[in-house]
């Protein structure tokens, strides 16, 4: 998640209710593997928003402004961490299929062929 | 019926089993098959049931008269239901624990995927230079591609690097410029192709759809690949031509002397 060496993720916010059974993940999340997570990731900023009555989610804001969310529901905190690590790895850009798998603006170096060309 | 007979004569033959306590082949086969069947089944004697289901394990579609059919085929559909895009993650994270060693990481990588890793970039600023016309086709994994400087290629996971790592890919099948080309047999040595991973993200989710008609199977599958994103910076093992870049001081000082004229 890094375009040209530039993280590409901002802001993550880490929503979790306290009362919710399906928080408890995140929860202890929150005290084992966040405090790593935000040493590992110091250009990031990570912010925990209490939602009560609500299951809990993570949030992703990118550089080009767009927003991923994750719903972290009933999930263990080694899973959290995962989707908390893909967030981080990717860029912002929306998720559809590939065109191709090699984007280039110049695509040819000696000269597209014509049927033309004589060598 | 059959099973009133099977019990009293596994009765028989466990107590003389007790008393005698020689290994029996069939009491090799762990427990936890019984777990599902114990429910099933209200005559036997808990202490006795282990042995039974190691015999009766052949009789299991006798046993099935006896009870309802349904509770086995909902755990079936339960199991089939169950798929989202966590277990992706899960499955991916099982499978990986492995632990490897530092030399373990390096012969895979330069292996399989012909890769070397660098170090991590830090403050590089020139790394990102503009585009150079030089091309080469790499190869990375089973998958090849024609790459300059400034592309961008998504390969399969690449496993032991971090985004902002960088890379060099060193499986170099072809160099080139405008004025030159050097085809490798099959690589070219000395060659190297540096690049720096931008992301691993997931592709978009591809619904795999199985149906046989008339046949009442129908299974509905998704997946996400894991792809990684790598940014080419350089190529290396091949003499560059020079850049033109020296067009506008020329100018300048050509056009002072013509005002000058025209004035006076």
């Amino acid at each position: 998640m890094a375009l040209r060496g530039v993280w590409q993720l901002k802001k993550m916010v880490v929503s979790y209710s306290d009362w919710g059974g399906s928080s408890r993940g995140i929860r202890s999340f929150m005290e084992s593997y966040l405090p790593a997570f935000k040493e590992k990731n110091p250009q990031l900023e990570v912010v925990t928003e209490h939602i009560r009555g609500q299951h809990p989610h993570l949030k992703g804001l990118y550089n080009n402004q767009n927003e991923r969310v994750v719903c972290v529901k009933n999930m263990d905190p080694e899973e959290i961490l995962q989707c908390a690590t893909r967030l981080r790895n990717s860029l912002g850009r929306k998720v559809v299929k590939l065109r191709t798998r090699h984007v280039t603006k110049h695509p040819s170096v000696q000269g597209t062929w014509t049927t033309d060309i004589k060598f | 019926m059959a099973n009133r007979r099977c019990l009293q004569l596994l009765t028989r033959r466990v107590s003389a089993l007790f008393s005698a306590n020689p290994p029996f082949h069939t009491l090799s086969t762990p427990p936890p098959p019984l777990s599902t069947h114990q429910p099933l089944i209200s005559n036997s004697p808990l202490v006795f049931t282990p042995h039974w289901s190691a015999h009766t394990r052949h009789f299991s579609s006798d046993r099935n008269d006896d009870v309802n059919e349904d509770s086995q085929d909902d755990d079936d559909d339960d199991d089939e239901i169950g798929y989202s895009s966590d277990d992706g993650s899960l499955s991916k994270g099982g499978g990986s624990k492995r632990e490897y060693t530092a030399e373990e990481m390096e012969a895979e990588a330069a292996g399989i995927g012909y890769k070397v890793v660098g170090p991590l970039e830090k403050t590089d600023d020139g790394v990102f230079k503009p585009y150079e016309p030089v091309f080469a086709v790499i190869q990375i994994g089973s998958h090849q591609f024609k790459v300059s400087n400034g592309d961008s290629i998504f390969t399969e996971r690449l496993k032991f690097c971090e985004v902002n790592d960088k890379l060099i890919l060193n499986k170099v099948l072809l160099v080139g410029t405008s004025s030159q080309t050097m085809i490798g047999r099959p690589i070219v040595p000395d060659a190297a192709v540096h690049a720096v991973v931008e992301e691993h993200a997931l592709d978009a989710k591809v619904l795999i759809f199985k149906k046989k008609r008339r046949k009442n199977y129908r299974r509905t599958k998704g997946h996400r690949q894991e792809l990684t994103k790598l940014r080419i910076i350089d190529i290396q093992g091949i003499q560059k031509p020079e850049p033109v870049v020296t067009e506008k001081p020329s100018k300048a000082p050509g056009k002072k002397p013509e005002k000058v004229a025209v004035a006076a």
